[in-house]
This record gives structure tokens, C-alpha cells and sequence, in this order.
């Protein structure tokens, strides 16, 4: 089973009641990236990651975070 | 909390978008008006195409030269442009519709021989320069176009 990253950024960001745009300004990215990356449709890359951890202040795996099995993982249990 | 319309970002980039549109316009107009020039088999037909080619290149100079009025107010220096530039979708975008076009213009060329060598049996040098014409426009076009695609807003 292939491991999917999942991400809590809309959550992060509405629990300080900010617009994608006030966050996009604070990362430094257009408010589509931000968009595109609460929706799945990107996974951002570890610089962009820790911006946007820093912009929250939060450790990167409260936002992100692998969900699912890995092959290996699977291997070892067998 | 703010207008994310309002931002200077997102301002540049709505001007860039139509920027892009402006241009994939204009490949398509001076692609066409090339392809028709060397497609033309008679005099009269070559004559016409010629003037509609100038036409082409007169709204091609003209957006050119709107595009760079619009461009000097936005400095490659000023915060938004940087952050329009250096965003990762953007980029992402610029890579994947790059990797797609490389491949339609690579596939395109058999096709265009068959169409242009031995359907509409051209001249060898005037075959060339369709085939040449041909290739440029449709890269661009795909480039653009899937650019454009790749590069909205997701919903």
C-alpha cells in the first residue's frame, strides 16, 4: 500500500482565523499554492514546508503527515 | 484578515495570466498566417495571405508593446513579482506544460511529414518550411495553453 501525504493546513489556519492570502503573504507563495496544497492538488516542497510551519508556528508534521502502509513497513511485520 | 484581491501578488499575477493569453493569441494569429503563406498554391490566394500576415504582425507589435507598458509597473525587483516568479505552482506548472509540449512536438513530426510531404505534396524547401512553422507553432501553443491549464486556480 502506497503511503498519501496528508495535511491539516485548512484547520492550522483557520484555528488563527487566517485567509489563504493573510498566509500565502506570510510564506511568501501565491495564494494558489496555499489553495492547491490544502486541497491535495500539491505537495509542497520541504523549504515551502517549513515556511509554512514557521509562518504558524508549528512543527512541520503537526501540518503534514504520511498516511497509509509503506511496502517496507509491511515487509518488516511479515 | 485581507482582500486577497487587493494584494500586490495577486494583482501580478492576474496580469501575468492575461499576459499569457495575449501571447498565446498572438502565436496562434502569426502561426496561422505563417502556415497559410506556405500553404497557399496560387498567386492571388499568396497575395491575400500576405497582407492578413502583416495584419498578424501589426496586433502582435501592438500587444508586445502593451504588454511592456503594463510590465513597467511591475519592477523584476518588487516583492510580488519575486514571489509570482519564485512560486512553486507556478514553477510546477512551467515544468509539467515543458514536459508536454517536448512530447507533442516530437510525436507531431511524423504526422506533419505524412501532411505536408506526401498528402499535400509540397516542395521539398517549402515542406521544410512548414514542417518548421508547423512545429514551432504547435510547441508554443501546447506550452502556453497547458500552462495555462496547469497554472489556475484549483477549485
Amino acid at each position: 500500500m502506497s503511503e498519501t501525504l496528508e495535511n491539516s493546513l485548512k484547520v492550522q489556519r483557520a484555528m488563527r482565523d487566517l485567509t489563504q492570502a493573510d498566509l500565502a503573504a506570510m510564506a511568501g507563495v501565491t495564494r494558489r499554492s496555499i489553495n492547491a496544497i490544502e486541497t491535495g492538488n500539491m505537495i509542497p516542497s520541504v523549504v515551502l514546508a517549513l515556511k509554512i510551519a514557521r509562518a504558524l508556528e508549528v512543527r512541520v508534521d503537526t501540518i503534514f503527515a504520511l498516511k497509509g502502509r509503506s511496502a517496507a513497513a509491511s515487509k518488516d511485520e511479515d | 484578515m485581507t482582500d486577497s484581491t487587493q494584494h500586490p501578488a495577486e494583482l501580478f499575477l492576474r496580469f501575468s495570466r492575461r499576459s499569457v493569453i495575449a501571447l498565446l493569441a498572438t502565436v496562434i494569429l502569426l502561426g496561422g498566417a505563417a502556415l497559410s503563406l506556405m500553404l497557399s498554391p496560387s498567386r492571388a490566394f499568396f497575395e491575400t495571405a500576405s497582407k492578413v500576415s502583416l495584419v498578424a504582425v501589426a496586433v502582435a507589435l501592438l500587444v508586445t508593446i502593451l504588454v511592456a507598458l503594463h510590465r513597467r509597473r511591475w519592477p523584476a525587483s518588487s516583492p510580488a513579482v519575486q514571489v509570482v516568479m519564485d512560486d512553486e505552482m507556478r514553477r510546477a506548472s512551467v515544468l509539467r506544460a515543458s514536459r508536454a509540449a517536448l512530447i507533442t512536438v516530437l510525436l507531431a513530426q511524423y504526422p506533419l511529414v505524412l501532411l505536408f510531404g506526401f498528402f499535400m505534396e509540397l516542395p521539398a524547401p517549402r515542406g521544410a518550411f512548414a514542417m518548421g512553422a508547423a512545429t514551432v507553432t504547435l510547441g508554443l501553443i501546447t506550452l502556453l495553453s497547458l500552462f495555462l491549464y496547469f497554472d489556475r486556480d484549483p477549485a
